[in-house]
This record gives C-alpha cells, sequence and structure tokens, in this order.
C-alpha cells in the first residue's frame, strides 16, 4: 500500500519518459491497485470504433485505382520534368562556370587587377637593370616607382 | 494469398495484388483512423492517402519490418497532418470572427444515420495518446509495436499508454457525458 503510494509519488514527481516507463513495469503492471486506476481493456475497446464496426460508406477501392491509374504516367512526367529541371539546372551552373573561368582567365591574362592600375601594368616598357656599378664596384640598387605614376627611381649606392 | 506474395506482385505491377491489400486493411485501417480523427470523412480522406501512399513507396517498406506497422505508421501520420490542417483552419475560422465550420456535417444530405462517434472521450486525449490506446485495445499491441508505429521508444509508447489509460478511468469516474448520453 505504502509502496503504491511512493511509486505514484515519484511517478508524479519525475516527469521522465524512461523513469515513468520503469515504474510501469516494475510495479504499476504487476500490481492490481495500482492497475485499477486505469482503464482496462475492456472498458477502452467499449468506447473505440471496432473494425467490425466499420461501414465505409465510400467506394474506397474506387477512388484509390482511379487515383492511382494516371499515377504511373504522371510520376514518368513528374520524374521526367525533374530530371529536364536538374539537367537544365546542370547546364546552366556549368555554363556559368565556364564564363567564370573564360572572363577571370582574360582578366588574367591582361593584368587586370580590380584595385586599380598596378605597377608593372602602368610600365609602358619593361625596365631591366642587369649590373650596377658606382666607381667600378658593384652597388647596393633600390628601385622604386611611386603609385600611379611612370616614373621610375634608381638608387644605387656603394657600402662605403 | 500470403501478404509477402502481394507486395511483390504489387511491385511487379500487378494491381489486382494491391486491391487485395487495400480490402484487406481498409477496415482496421478505417477504425484506427475513426479512433484518431473521430470523424467519418476525414477517417476515408486519410485511408484514401494511406493506400495511395502505400502504393507509391511500396519500394521503400523494409520486409523485416511488420508490413501492419508500417501501414499504420503511415496512417499515424496522415491522421496527424490531417488534425494539423482541422486545428489551422478553425484558428483561421477564429481570426475570422465567424462559427466555426467545423461542427456542422461535412455531408447534410447523407442517408446515413448519425452515428456516435468515439469523439466525447477520446477527444480529450492527444493524438498519440489515442493511437496508443487504439492499437492497445483494438489489436492488442504490446508497447513495442506501439512504439514502432508511433516512432518512439517503447518506453514513451507505454506511458502514453499508460497516460490515456489513466485519463479515460479518470474521466469515466467523473461521470463523462459520455456516460449519461450512452
Amino acid at each position: 500500500m505504502s509502496g503504491c503510494k511512493t511509486v505514484e509519488l515519484f511517478y508524479a514527481l519525475v516527469p521522465l519518459k524512461p523513469w515513468r516507463s520503469l515504474l510501469i513495469r516494475r510495479h504499476i503492471e504487476k500490481c492490481p491497485r495500482c492497475l485499477a486506476s486505469f482503464a482496462s481493456r475492456e472498458t477502452v475497446g467499449s468506447l473505440l470504433v471496432q473494425e467490425r464496426e466499420v461501414n465505409i460508406s465510400r467506394p474506397l477501392w474506387a477512388e484509390v485505382e482511379s487515383a492511382l491509374v494516371g499515377d504511373p504516367g504522371r510520376e514518368m512526367m513528374k520524374s521526367r520534368a525533374v530530371q529536364s529541371s536538374v539537367l537544365r539546372r546542370w547546364g546552366w551552373a556549368t555554363a556559368t562556370a565556364f564564363l567564370i573561368v573564360l572572363v577571370t582567365g582574360f582578366l588574367l591574362l591582361k593584368g587586370f587587377r580590380p584595385g586599380g592600375a598596378s605597377p608593372t601594368a602602368a610600365v609602358p616598357a619593361r625596365f631591366e637593370l642587369e649590373y650596377v656599378r658606382v666607381g667600378g664596384q658593384p652597388a647596393n640598387t633600390v628601385i622604386y616607382q611611386p603609385q600611379g605614376s611612370d616614373m621610375i627611381i634608381v638608387w644605387a649606392g656603394t657600402n662605403k | 494469398m500470403d501478404e509477402q506474395e502481394l507486395i511483390a506482385g504489387c511491385l511487379r505491377g500487378r494491381m489486382e495484388d494491391f486491391r487485395m491489400i487495400v480490402e484487406r486493411y481498409s477496415a482496421p485501417a478505417m477504425s484506427l483512423a475513426m479512433n484518431i480523427l473521430g470523424n467519418r470523412d476525414d477517417a476515408e480522406d486519410a485511408c484514401q492517402e494511406l493506400f495511395i501512399q502505400v502504393y507509391r513507396h511500396l519500394k521503400s517498406y523494409d520486409k523485416d519490418r511488420s508490413f501492419k506497422n508500417w501501414v499504420y505508421t503511415i496512417l499515424y501520420r496522415r491522421c496527424l497532418d490531417c488534425l494539423k490542417r482541422r486545428r489551422q483552419s478553425a484558428e483561421l475560422v477564429k481570426k475570422m470572427g465567424r462559427e466555426t465550420v467545423l461542427a456542422t456535417p461535412a455531408n447534410p444530405g447523407h442517408s446515413h444515420p448519425p452515428r456516435r462517434l468515439p469523439s466525447d472521450l477520446l477527444e480529450r486525449l492527444k493524438a498519440k495518446e489515442r493511437t496508443a490506446l487504439c492499437l492497445w485495445a483494438n489489436e492488442g499491441y504490446t508497447a513495442q509495436e506501439i512504439g514502432e508505429v508511433l516512432r518512439c521508444s517503447d518506453s514513451t509508447a507505454r506511458v502514453y499508454l499508460f497516460q490515456a489509460r489513466k485519463k479515460i478511468k479518470k474521466l469515466l469516474e467523473q461521470g463523462h457525458v459520455w456516460l449519461q448520453n450512452g
């Protein structure tokens, strides 16, 4: 009796389904006193619509069949439509990717930089220095081009 | 004819085999749907949707599972969809400030006599509790089988079932209107 009360208390206090299931399995299902507080199978069965009472007023099979007769065709059409839509999407994606690669390649080959003119791109002709000497001696050389200018400054100096 | 043979026949496109499946499961499916939905018209709609879906998804049926449970799982989902639609339309009607149209019969000229549906008591339960109760009382399902239909653990199914039984008992003890009318 006190065990039943304890189980009831624990059942109410801890609303966790695994815990409640454990209490049901361990105690409630086996205890006649506890089971008396639950509706029996017969009582529940008397409240429910039974299989033998079912009287389907609509011709269910006819409706299902009519819905399914056109179905294979529709399904095929649907699958074809889906397939063609997927193919079209892939086509567009490939074409777009190809275009992007083409434009990027073209811009790279042209030396294009979105941030503005690059220092090297602004130089009209190639500027090369093979060897710099100052006073007959090899010199330290610094080449400098201000941003946005065609001017190139060559700074050469000795270590002395 | 064996159920697996019927399924194999359906997969080969034999409509006759599918008709036999529909006939075999119409009554149990209808009783479950009526117990969940509490409404004959909605139950018939749910059953129609069920069989169409069964036919379309028969390829995905796992032969290791019980076919009946698989069918009931689909039906349960269809019933939940129906309840959701009903709730949404009720909310819409409520928002519009009109009287609910759900209370009126779907087909006033219906030739069948008005039949008492188990709506009074069962409406107090949640859909999953009603389903668990129906499977337990009508089909003799265990908590594990109920869990398979509801797609939950057997512990959860057991709790749903006992909650439902407890609520029913309480309502019956309170002298519910159903008893007075009955």
